[in-house]
Parts: C-alpha cells; sequence; structure tokens
C-alpha cells in the first residue's frame, strides 16, 4: 500500500507528455531494486530518483506563469513585512507540524513493514478459529505438520514469550524480555552477533545444556558492555544459561525483546491443539507469492482437518506479512483519509487566516498590481506571483514544522506510544521518512495555495475596470463574504478551545486527584508475574514467604494480595437477585477479588456486617463484600446485609446450570474499584480468594511512615530470594499507578494550549489586518468626517463596527457550540459525561466571552489611533 | 562531415543502446550500465543523456506497445541513427589508438 501511495505520488510530478514510459520505467526499476536489496532500499532508490528527477529541467514541466522573480519576490515579502512572516509562518509551521506528527506516528500502524532487506518475504502463518471467530494459538501441532511439509515458505520457525527475572550479582534484578526461539529466527530477523554466536538448532535439544543468546542494550545497562559476557552463567528466574552470544545493536526480532533462548517446548509429539500459545514465522519461498503459500497452508490445513476432526474442524491456517503481526485493523484507507481530512481542514482554516493576513498586504500594493496590469500581465500572471509569495512563506514554515515534528517524535513519540501501547516492536519507525518530508511538502504547497490563490483571485476581480477608474486607494476593493466565514469561524474555533481545555484540564485533575477511599500514598504496589510452570501450591507458599519478609521490613505494617489495583481497571459482572428480594435484575457492578486481610490491610474496616475471614476462602464458602457505591446505586439505599446474590448467566449461556447463591455479609467504604478515567461512579462487589488464585496479581505493602519508594529495592531483593521466578515490575506507590495517565492527559492539554494560543493569535492578527486595511481604504472618508466635525467617537465606531461584529457572531456562535457539545457529552458515557452545565460554567464562560471581545477590541487600537490621526487637508489630498 | 564529439558517458549510453538493441529504453539502459560499470546510476541521468543525444541527432526514439507487465504502459525506445554510429566508431577509434600499448602501464598504475 505504501509503495502503490508512493509510486503515484511520484507519478503525479512526472511531466505528463512522458508520465507513462517514465512511470513504467520508474516501477520497473523498483520492483527490481526491492527485489535484489529489500523494499525500504527500493523506497529510498525512488524518492532519491524523484528528487533527482525534479532537477532534471527536461522533465519539468515548463511552468507558464511563475519564474524565479516571483520567488525572489516573495523572500522579499518575507523580509519587508516580518510581522506577517511571523504570525503566518508560525500558523502554517503549526498546522504542517500537526499533519506530520499525526502521519508520521500513525503510517507504522497503517503501513506497517519490516526494515529488512527480506522483509517483504517475512511472513505469519496463524491458524483462525471459524467457530469462535478468533484466533487458536495452541498450535504447536500445526506447527510440526508444517515443518515437514510446506514448500513454500522456507525458515520456518516459532517462538513464544519467555519473561523472566535476570538476576546478576551487585545489579538490580529486574524482568527482561526473553524469546524462546527457533534458531531460524535470527535468519528471518537478519541478526549478526557482535561477539559469539546465535542459537543452533542443536541448542533446541532438551539434552543440551541451556543457553542464552542477549541484546545489544541489554548488554551494554545490564552487564555494563562486557566485552568478556560470552561464556559466562547467567541467572534467569530459577534456570541457569550460558550467554553464547551478544546482538548487534537493532536486533529484536521477533518484536521487541532483548534476550533469547532455544525454543524447547516438543519434547514429544504434542498432540492436536495442545500446548503452550506459540507463534510461527517463515519466509516466502524464491519463486512463491503470499498467494501460492495460502493455497499450500489451505491444503494442509484440510488435511489435518480430516485427520482430526474433532479438533481441527473449524480450524483455518492462514498466512499474513509479518509487519501486520501488531498492525491497526479495519480499513486502513479509510482512518488515514479520516486523519488527513482533520489535517487539511486544520491546515485550510489556518491557511484561510494567513490568506488574509496576505490579502491585506496585497491590497496595500494594489497600484503596484494595476500597474503590472497596464503594462501588459495577465491575471494568471499575478495570481502565479501572489502564489508564489505564499509559497515561499509555506515552504519556510514547511521547515520550521518538519524541524520542530523531528523535535517533538524524538523526544514524545516513542514515549507517547509506548506510554499507551507498551514497549514498540522494532519496525515501528516514528522518525521522520522520505515520505513525512514529502507530505510536509504538500501541504505546504496546499497551503500556499490557500492563502496565496484565494486573496489573489479575489484581488485581480475587475482589475482593468480598476485601471480605468485609474484611482488607486479610492476603496474599490473590501472584504468579501469569505473572509467574513474565516474571520467568525476562527473566533468561533477561538472560543471552543477553551470548551476543550476545560475538559482536559476536569479529566487530569480527576485522575490526578482519584479519591481512593484510604491513605494511598502511604502504599507500595507492585505488579507480580509468575512463571507459569509453577504449580499453585508452590505459588502460594512462596507469596506467604514474601508476604512474612516484606511485612517484617522495618516500616511495614502489612502486606496484602489483590488481583487489580484501586483506581486501575476492574472487570464489570452481571449479577442478579432472588425474585422475591424486589431487586432490579440484571445488575452490574465491578468485580474486586482480595485477600480477606485486604479491608484491615488499607485501613478501612467494613461500614457494617463483618470483613472476610481465613474461612471465607475455604472451598464450599460463598460470601461477598459490597461497597457504599453498589448500596446507593443498585441497592437503592436498603441494607445489604444477608442478601444473596449471585452471576447472571451470559446471553450464550441461557441454558447453564445457574451459578450458586453468594451471601453478601459485609459493607466497605467505596475503595476505587474503578479506574480513574471511568465517569461515573460504580458499584464495587468483592471476593475472597486466597493469592494464588487471583489472575492478576499485585502487591501492597502498607508504609505508613516515611516514603513507601524508599521499599522498592528492598522488595526486588527479596522478592528475588524467595522466588526468582516472580517478575517484579511497576514498583510504585498506590498513588502513582496512573502516572502514564496523567503525563499522557497532560501532554494533551499542553497540546490544546498551544492550538489555542495559535488560534487567538491568528484572531487577534486577522482583526488586526482586516480594521488596517479599512481604515488605509476609508482614510479620504474619515478625513471628510472630520473636516465636516464630525464626532471622533462616532468616526471610530463608524470604522470598528463591522470588525466587531464579527467578532461578537463568532464569541456566540462559539459559546453555542461549546454548550451544544457539552449537552451531548451527557447523553454519552465518555469521560466528563457526568459534567453537568451549572450556573458557574454559563458564568465562566459568559466572562470568557467578555474576555475574548475585549482581547478582539486590543488589536482594533492601533488601527483606530491611525484613523483619527488623519489629517483632514492630507486625506482629501489622496483622490 | 566530421562525427560529433561526444562525452563519456554519452558513449557508455550510445554503446548500451547498440548492445540491446530493440530492447533498449530507460530502465534498460540504466541496468545494463549499472550492471557493466558498477556505477550507482539514476534513472534521471539516463534520460538526460538520452534528450541530449536525440538534441544532437544521434539517436531517434519512438513509444512502444502496451505492455502487460508495465500495467498496459508503453516504453519509449531508442535506436541508433548513422550520425549516432559514426560518433561513436570514431570515439572508440580514438579510444583505442590512445590505449594501444598502454596496457601494461595502466596495470601498474
Amino acid at each position: 500500500m505504501l509503495d502503490r501511495v508512493l509510486l503515484a505520488i511520484i507519478t503525479r510530478a512526472l511531466p505528463s507528455a512522458d508520465r507513462e514510459w517514465m512511470s513504467g520505467d520508474l516501477e520497473e526499476e523498483f520492483l527490481r531494486v526491492s527485489g535484489h536489496h529489500g523494499r525500504w532500499t527500493a523506497r529510498r532508490w525512488l524518492v532519491g530518483e524523484f528528487l533527482r528527477n525534479l532537477g532534471r529541467r527536461a522533465s519539468i514541466p515548463k511552468v507558464k506563469f511563475m519564474n524565479w522573480i516571483d520567488l525572489k519576490l516573495g523572500v522579499r515579502m518575507l523580509v519587508k513585512y516580518p510581522g506577517l512572516t511571523m504570525v503566518g509562518g508560525l500558523a502554517m509551521a503549526f498546522a504542517i507540524w500537526a499533519g506530520v506528527v499525526a502521519f508520521a506516528m500513525l503510517a507504522p500502524m497503517l503501513y506497517p513493514s519490516l526494515p529488512l532487506t527480506e522483509g517483504h518475504r517475512v511472513v505469519q502463518l496463524e491458524v483462525h478459529d471459524a467457530e469462535k471467530n478468533g484466533d487458536e494459538s495452541r498450535i504447536l501441532y500445526d506447527y510440526t505438520v508444517w515443518q515437514g511439509s510446506l514448500r513454500s515458505v522456507t525458515d520456518l520457525g516459532a517462538w513464544r514469550n519467555s519473561g523472566r527475572n535476570l538476576v546478576l550479582p551487585g545489579v538490580e534484578t529486574k524482568p527482561v524480555r526473553a524469546a524462546e526461539m527457533s534458531a531460524s529466527g535470527f535468519q528471518v530477523g537478519e541478526g549478526e552477533p557482535l561477539m559469539g554466536r546465535v542459537l543452533t538448532d542443536a541448542d533446541a535439544d532438551p539434552a543440551a545444556p541451556l543457553v542464552a543468546v542477549i541484546g545489544f542494550g541489554l548488554w551494554q545497562s545490564r552487564f555494563g558492555s562486557d566485552p568478556a559476557v560470552v561464556g559466562k552463567s547467567v541467572q534467569l528466574g530459577n534456570e541457569h544459561a550460558v550467554v553464547v552470544g551478544v546482538m548487534r545493536e537493532g536486533f529484536e526480532f521477533p518484536v521487541s525483546h532483548d534476550l533469547w533462548l532455544p525454543f524447547r517446548p516438543i519434547r514429544t509429539q504434542p498432540a492436536p491443539r495442545s500446548g503452550p500459545p506459540i507463534s510461527v514465522f517463515g519466509r516466502i519461498a524464491p519463486g512463491e507469492t503470499l498467494e501460492t503459500a495460502q493455497a499450500e497452508l489451505a491444503t494442509l490445513g484440510q488435511r489435518v482437518a480430516a485427520d482430526h476432526p474433532a479438533t481441527h474442524q473449524h480450524l483455518e491456517p492462514k498466512v499474513s506479512p509479518y509487519a501486520g503481526l501488531l498492525g491497526m485493523g479495519g480499513d486502513e484507507s479509510v482512518i488515514m483519509s479520516a486523519i488527513y481530512i482533520f489535517v487539511l481542514m486544520l491546515i485550510t482554516l489556518v491557511c484561510g487566516n494567513v490568506g488574509l493576513l496576505i490579502f491585506a498586504r496585497a491590497a496595500s500594493r494594489e497600484g503596484d498590481l494595476i500597474v503590472r496590469t497596464a503594462l501588459g500581465a495577465s491575471r494568471g500572471r499575478i495570481v502565479w506571483q501572489l502564489f508564489a509569495e505564499a509559497l515561499v512563506l509555506g515552504v519556510l514554515a514547511a521547515s520550521v514544522g518538519l524541524v520542530a515534528a523531528h523535535f517533538t517524535l524524538k523526544n514524545w513519540g516513542v514515549p507517547f506510544l509506548e506510554a499507551n501501547i507498551g514497549r514498540l516492536p522494532f519496525w515501528w519507525d516514528v522518525s521522520l521518512s522520505p515520505l513525512a518530508v514529502i507530505n510536509a511538502l504538500a501541504l505546504a504547497i496546499f497551503g500556499a495555495a490557500v492563502a496565496g490563490v484565494i486573496p489573489a483571485f479575489k484581488l485581480t476581480r475587475g482589475m482593468s475596470d480598476k485601471l480605468k477608474q485609474s484611482s488607486a486607494g479610492s476603496g474599490g476593493l473590501q472584504f468579501g463574504g469569505v473572509w467574513t466565514v474565516i474571520i467568525i469561524a476562527q473566533i468561533t474555533a477561538t472560543t471552543m478551545f477553551p470548551g476543550a481545555l476545560y475538559w482536559e484540564r476536569y479529566q487530569l485533575s480527576r485522575v490526578a486527584d482519584f479519591d481512593y477511599g484510604f491513605a494511598a500514598d502511604q502504599y507500595l504496589t507492585a505488579k507480580i508475574d509468575r512463571d507459569a510452570s509453577t504449580s499453585r501450591e508452590t505459588i502460594g507458599q512462596r507469596l506467604e514467604e514474601l508476604r512474612r519478609r516484606v511485612a517484617a521490613e522495618p516500616g511495614v505494617s502489612a502486606v496484602t494480595f489483590v488481583e487489580s489495583l484501586p483506581a486501575l481497571y476492574h472487570p464489570s459482572v452481571q449479577l442478579e437477585f432472588p425474585d422475591n428480594a424486589n431487586i432490579p435484575s440484571p445488575a452490574y457492578a465491578r468485580l474486586a477479588a482480595v485477600e480477606p486481610g485486604y479491608f484491615d490491610v488499607l485501613q478501612s474496616p467494613v461500614i457494617a456486617g463483618r470483613t472476610f475471614t481465613a474461612a471465607d476462602v475455604q472451598a464450599g464458602s460463598r460470601v461477598a463484600i459490597v461497597d457504599q457505591g453498589f448500596v446507593d446505586r443498585v441497592l437503592k439505599g436498603r441494607n445489604p446485609i444477608g442478601l444473596q446474590v449471585r452471576f447472571a448467566p451470559d446471553e450464550d449461556a441461557k441454558n447453564a446450570a445457574p451459578e450458586p447463591w453468594v451471601e453478601i455479609v459485609g459493607l466497605a467504604k467505596d475503595l476505587g474499584v474503578q479506574a480513574a478515567v471511568q465517569p461515573t461512579r460504580v458499584s464495587g462487589f468483592y471476593l475472597p480468594a486466597p493469592p494464588d488464585r487471583l489472575k492478576e496479581l499485585y502487591l501492597m505493602a502498607h508504609v505508613p511512615s516515611g516514603d513507601p519508594a524508599s521499599l522498592s529495592q528492598r522488595l526486588v531483593e527479596i522478592t528475588t530470594a524467595v522466588d526468582p521466578t516472580l517478575q517484579l515490575s511497576a514498583v510504585q506507590r498506590a498513588d502513582q499507578v496512573n502516572s502514564d495517565l496523567v503525563w499522557i492527559i497532560g501532554l494533551w492539554l499542553q497540546v490544546t494550549s498551544v492550538v489555542s494560543a495559535v488560534a487567538v493569535v491568528l484572531s487577534l492578527a486577522g482583526i488586526y489586518a482586516v480594521l488596517s486595511f479599512t481604515v488605509s481604504r476609508r482614510t479620504r472618508e474619515i478625513g471628510v468626517r472630520v473636516a465636516l466635525g464630525g464626532p471622533r467617537d462616532r468616526v471610530i465606531l463608524a470604522i470598528l463596527r463591522k470588525p466587531l461584529v464579527r467578532v461578537v457572531i463568532g464569541v456566540f456562535v462559539g459559546a453555542g457550540f461549546v454548550l451544544a457539545a457539552g449537552a451531548a457529552l451527557r447523553t454519552t458515557s465518555f469521560p466528563g459525561s457526568e459534567l453537568p452545565i451549572t450556573v458557574r460554567h454559563i458564568a465562566v464562560l459568559a466572562g470568557y466571552m467578555v474576555f475574548m471581545v475585549g482581547v478582539c477590541s486590543l488589536a482594533c487600537i492601533v488601527p483606530a489611533r491611525r484613523a483619527l490621526r488623519v489629517e483632514p487637508t492630507v486625506a482629501l489630498r489622496t483622490e | 562531415m566530421d562525427p560529433v564529439t561526444l562525452g563519456e558517458f554519452e558513449q557508455i549510453v550510445l554503446m548500451s543502446i547498440v548492445r540491446l538493441q530493440a530492447e533498449a529504453y530507460g530502465a534498460t539502459i540504466r541496468r545494463d550500465i549499472e550492471t557493466r560499470t558498477a556505477r550507482r546510476l539514476s534513472i534521471s541521468a539516463v534520460y538526460t543523456t538520452l534528450d541530449r543525444l536525440e538534441q544532437k541527432g544521434l539517436v531517434r526514439c519512438w513509444i512502444g506497445e502496451p505492455t502487460a507487465e508495465r500495467g498496459g504502459r508503453r516504453r519509449k525506445h531508442f535506436a541508433l541513427l548513422p550520425a549516432g554510429g559514426r560518433a561513436l566508431k570514431a570515439a572508440h577509434r580514438d579510444y583505442m589508438a590512445m590505449a594501444t600499448g598502454l596496457e601494461q602501464r595502466l596495470k601498474a598504475l
């Protein structure tokens, strides 16, 4: 897709007379280079050809109107009108920056491709379950079948995540992103060792000693770039492995891994649809295509389904490009189009305003333009001249926008994406690509067309009549409907931005000031990942040991384990009550699985009834505790103690045996069973569970005095000592679990603030330009009025009336949009929907409207003063 | 009439046209030169030289039939004109005259 877009753009730039054969040549050579050196090399070649082609005079279409003098004049205009250059240039730069950043951030998702020489041949092989409409990842059996039979895909390999603690003496124990991977992964991922060797097939033999290959980053950060690391034994969880190699920088295949172990799940012949979840990769064999590979794979799938109908009747193997492994679903062109339309709207609005400024500037040169017309310049020639002036400004703005985009992507691009979706796969490159630069230039040309051509057509309309009048400056030229609409739209947007800012600020404060219901700043929390191969009993014993040793640390008063931390996501469950309870069913609540001592550790004893006891986690015990939100929302204030409740059956399991009844034995206060961004108060439903039964596992340690974070290092040491297979991550205070979210919302807040500031500056500049223009157009009229003794306030009112009416209309329309958006938001379940529109909000909005009118009036001061300084004798002489 | 003097790259392009015969068009000429000389070559440079040779009256060009492998797009073929042949022969003769007897010395450089 990316290649098609690139070729289409470049083809468009070719001279139309030669386009057919030149584009054929380019595509032919592109495919050849791509086949020999990979797609990325071919793309670089193609962009280079495009740029060189631009320099080839013979292939540039002859520009009939614009010439170098126009561009030179454009540069002179930039210098002569520094105010317009600054305001207009920065505004255009901002719009181009937004377009380039959006493009660079989305391109890896929408058009993923591997930065490998043979990247276009690398594929993933999956199995789709048509019955469940989902993927089946227990495909070890299928993998062995493919290994033995598949011809159209070579270098077949498999991998699975194997997160483990890397335990090194004198260095903090931390989990590493390890992959158990077939040796062919190093060929497919084109990995070369910096030292030692990569894994081999012999390493996958279960009888062979365990070996590991480490990534460049890990070698630097955890091994201190030790040149003698090869041959050393390292502890990974509760196993030891000998380091046999260090990879070169950049190798992270299969996704974003930094340590590799042999892929050894096959101890015996695997049974169909059994074993651990794995992923399979390979390379399309020379001479084969994705389609032929898919056909062969489908045939193999049918054969396996015939042999094992019980497990494989509904399974369909499929092969797809590897880079799509984590790509965005849906129709990519629709997503890209939607974003691009937004960018074009932004740049149109911004450049429309810049056009207003250029129009005012050009209007002051009307005399020059009339003389040029008299000397034989056509209308098209003058339009090209004004377009060239805007283009110079646009190219300057594109340069600034690109530098800013580069800086933004470098500093915030990757952190922003990683805060949203975790560590990025190795093929996600969010830096400025040649395509992004072309995109910026295209936006600059589009912006120049809006900012230069529209005012030029407006200005040159009826030029010959003006020539006949030979009365430049007599007031024939006026601002028309287009500019009125642009000014009103600009002020409307300027008025609306504070609404968006208020909403974002509200979200930020709500997440940052989330009411946990307990002293969250006194708790240290950590996520614990367990080794799947460890038995439940062993995990239980280790966690008890961990609890005992952490609780024995100085300053720690108690420790508990939970399935999800307060202020994080809790799953929603559907509950029902006995018919005679007269409570509407089903009711929805958020489920929290906690240990019996949870409420005591949080120092928040139950309000009514009793807390969980050790007996409640025994088999056969069915009790629950609900929170105050549950009582208020579900029970409408009724006493919950003693009520029976059970999980309601799913829609597709109506005929299944009903769940057993559970008795509500206690009532707790609201303790944050909702995600911090969730707009409405929720109902909390607590069930007791021992830590080894929790699906996800978090530790909470109460440190009543001092900073809980100071315990972090000790917690890691204790956990490693208790069980090296327990992987600790996100070690932080309980009130900081949403710090990533706070950072993201804060970033959006800053972006919106910049957008608002740009909008305000543009509005002021636009109004200033209109008034300056008006005063210069009406110099004679003002002079006559003053000469005839007209009161100065009337003169000012006559000048300011129209612009001020536009400002007031814009402010009211903007305020109307803000109120309508607020009302519409309340009908949804989006964050902020619980915000009522109060008298205070309306008062704040009204205050802002007055402020906006006041600020816009400031832009009128200079032109108004200029108008009043007009001497009647001078004014009358302008005729 | 003296044959037209050729630049070094013009000679190379003309030789490629002679070698490729009916298959001489932009992409194949570039590929041929790149393969034989191991030069990194832009297709634009080839077009520019072909334009110049055409203006000098040394080559002629024509648009071929639509080709399926290029998605129905046609090729612009090039062939030597008699003047081009004379110029190439003269250039080759001059080159050989200057190079003869220098083989050992060139090897030693």
